[in-house]
């Protein structure tokens, strides 16, 4: 019995004192980890695309939540006024998602540019999403009445040699962009006047 | 006194080095040692978690009942690598995001629980200590070396600086799964071949 | 359907946990001496692994996310693991004795198998519905069974032939295991 006491006191209070310890390092790190989130995964690629805005996208974001999944948004601005919109949207490539931040004028609803934030591609071959340029400029200018895809798929994109399947990928991700953007419209817009405010 | 910590510390990097001799926690050494860089970090977080477990597990060996101590443990283990995990993504998250799932799969590596249960739950925390730093420390020399072999011939590069020269073609099977398998086991076969002399 | 025949294959060949996940490989090189211990070491995983993914799931879904600790994940996970392997153990001791016996030595160490709980890590992080994280589970199960089942035939072959002296044993068993992961490469980018 004396045991059996014993065995469950040691075990409660570890516990306790583990949950204890953690929440207090979590609740220290939380505004870091968030910052830094940002800062290595979106905003290089905000930068890229929203090169010649006035503002600081970081900083005009807001939250939108469908389908049970939560999406942030980046307002860019010229002359003070909102201009256009990046996010990030999800596809699947040769080794796991593929995530792709895709910016969108607001005025003409065309596509301003995509940039890849996180993959996990074979390093030389699909990585070249990320760090070839003239694989993501094709998406420049595009409009967004239709999805993307490859030219083998009947598209319009070039797929990068000897990486279809990433090609693809950021292709999805794109085209679910396209679908987020179209389907959010109002909400987006809603969002931003709220923002200016 | 002095002496027996010394051989506690030494051990670890020779006689008992971990991923080698024990053949344990071979996961994260074959998955994370694309680069010398990963290598090294996870190696560092496997260190961290190890010291710290052993020298809990030891300071309180005589109150944990027998019967619970796996659990308990696993329970203090836990605690480290969560730390481990948040402050990583607070301070080093583009390391974090390489490393990804292999941060919080310390808590099942082997060697960590292995030596909380043959070494740390019988010995003094002095010893525990020494013993967790020598063999946190061979692992992640093991990690470095293994990580410098598969990047100098998978990528042509050691943290990032180009070794061979711009015609040098990169060997990619080496940083790929298949690649980390056969070096791994050339690397043991030579170390049986030194050992031997 | 499709999607989740899809995601089967995706699981047991292209992504296979041991082979490309890099997930296991303890038991993996451990228990792949013999045919026997490898199809032993299989079948637990297989019971282990559904039961880990389908409650890790759920504990992950209705606790840890709407009460915003997710932080708390590893150590939950690794609770409901161990405490799922010991409660699995007592109730084939006593119910089924026939499969105990046979299974009975490798459901300690499975807890310590990353294989269970990176399986479920990728569940929650691929952020799959709870059926296709019971897919996925039993996939990945699968997949580790036959890749351990694969090597261990290898192995008992590769016992009988001469082997120079530094080679044998896990240092031959690695590279033998690259083979076998060089072959699975053959199905990247096929899902």
């Amino acid at each position: 019995m004396r045991e059996m006491i014993s065995m469950v006191v040691v075990l409660t209070v570890l516990s306790a004192f583990s949950g204890g310890l953690l929440a207090t390092v979590r609740s220290n790190t939380q505004d870091r980890i968030e910052n830094q989130v940002l800062k290595f995964e979106k905003a290089p690629a905000i930068k890229a695309i929203l090169s010649d805005v006035s503002n600081d996208p970081l900083q005009d974001r807001f939250k939108l939540t469908t389908d049970g999944i939560e999406n942030t948004f980046f307002v860019g601005k010229q002359d003070g006024k909102a201009a256009s919109v990046a996010f990030e949207t999800k596809g699947k490539g040769f080794e796991g998602a593929i995530g792709l931040m895709v910016g969108i004028d607001l005025e003409t609803d065309t596509v301003i540019g995509v940039r890849v934030t996180t993959h996990s591609e074979t390093p030389g071959v699909g990585s070249r999403a990320k760090d070839d340029p003239s694989f993501a400029s094709q998406f420049e200018g595009q409009s967004l009445e239709n999805g993307f895809s490859v030219k083998s798929d009947g598209g319009a994109i070039d797929a990068m040699s000897g990486a279809t399947i990433t090609s693809k990928g950021v292709c999805l991700a794109a085209t679910k962009a396209q679908e987020l953007y179209t389907k959010l419209k109002p909400e987006i817009n809603n969002q931003i006047t709220n923002l200016a405010n | 006194m002095a002496q027996s910590i010394a051989k506690e510390f030494t051990k670890g990097l020779w006689a008992e080095l971990p991923p080698f001799r024990l053949v344990l926690g071979l996961c994260p050494v074959l998955a994370v040692t694309q680069s010398v860089e990963n290598g090294i970090g996870m190696g560092l977080a496997t260190t961290f978690v190890l010291i710290c477990s052993n020298f809990l597990v030891s300071l309180l060996r005589n109150i944990i009942p027998a019967k619970v101590r796996i659990a308990c443990y696993i329970v203090i283990i836990a605690t480290f690598v969560t730390i481990v995990e948040l402050l990583m993504q607070a301070f080093v998250y583009e390391l974090f995001l390489k490393l990804g799932i292999f941060i919080p799969l310390i808590v099942v590596n082997c060697i960590v629980l292995g030596r909380a249960e043959a070494f740390a739950g019988k010995n003094a925390p002095h010893m525990a200590i020494a013993d967790g730093l020598g063999m946190g420390i061979g692992f992640t020399l093991s990690l470095g070396a293994l990580g410098a072999v598969r990047e100098s011939l998978g990528a042509g590069t050691i943290l990032g600086t180009p070794l061979f020269g711009p015609d040098f073609q990169p060997f990619t099977f080496m940083v790929q799964a298949p690649g980390a398998f056969v070096c791994l086991g050339l690397m043991l076969c030579l170390m049986n071949l030194i050992g031997k002399k | 359907m499709t999607d989740y025949f899809v995601l089967a294959i995706s699981c047991i060949f292209v992504n296979n946990i041991l082979l490309a996940q890099f997930l296991g490989n303890c038991p993996f090189l451990g228990t792949s001496k013999k045919m026997e211990t490898a199809a032993g070491m299989s079948m637990a995983v297989v019971f282990v692994l559904v039961m880990a993914g389908i409650i890790t799931w759920i504990t992950d879904t209705y606790l840890l996310k709407p009460l915003n600790i997710e932080f708390l994940r590893t150590l939950s996970f690794i609770l409901v693991i161990a405490s799922l392997v010991q409660f699995v153990e007592m109730f084939l001791k006593k119910s089924i004795p026939g499969l105990y016996a046979g299974l009975g030595i490798f459901l300690p160490l499975i807890t310590t198998n990353c294989a269970v709980m990176g399986a479920c890590l990728i569940n929650i992080k691929e952020e799959y519905t709870f059926l296709q994280a019971t897919v996925a589970s039993f996939s990945y199960a699968i997949g580790f069974g036959l890749a351990l089942v694969l090597f261990a035939g290898l192995r008992e072959r590769i016992n009988i032939a001469r082997v120079p002296q530094p080679l044998q044993d896990t240092s031959l068993g690695l590279v033998t295991a690259g083979m076998i992961a060089l072959s699975f490469y053959a199905f990247k980018g096929m899902v």
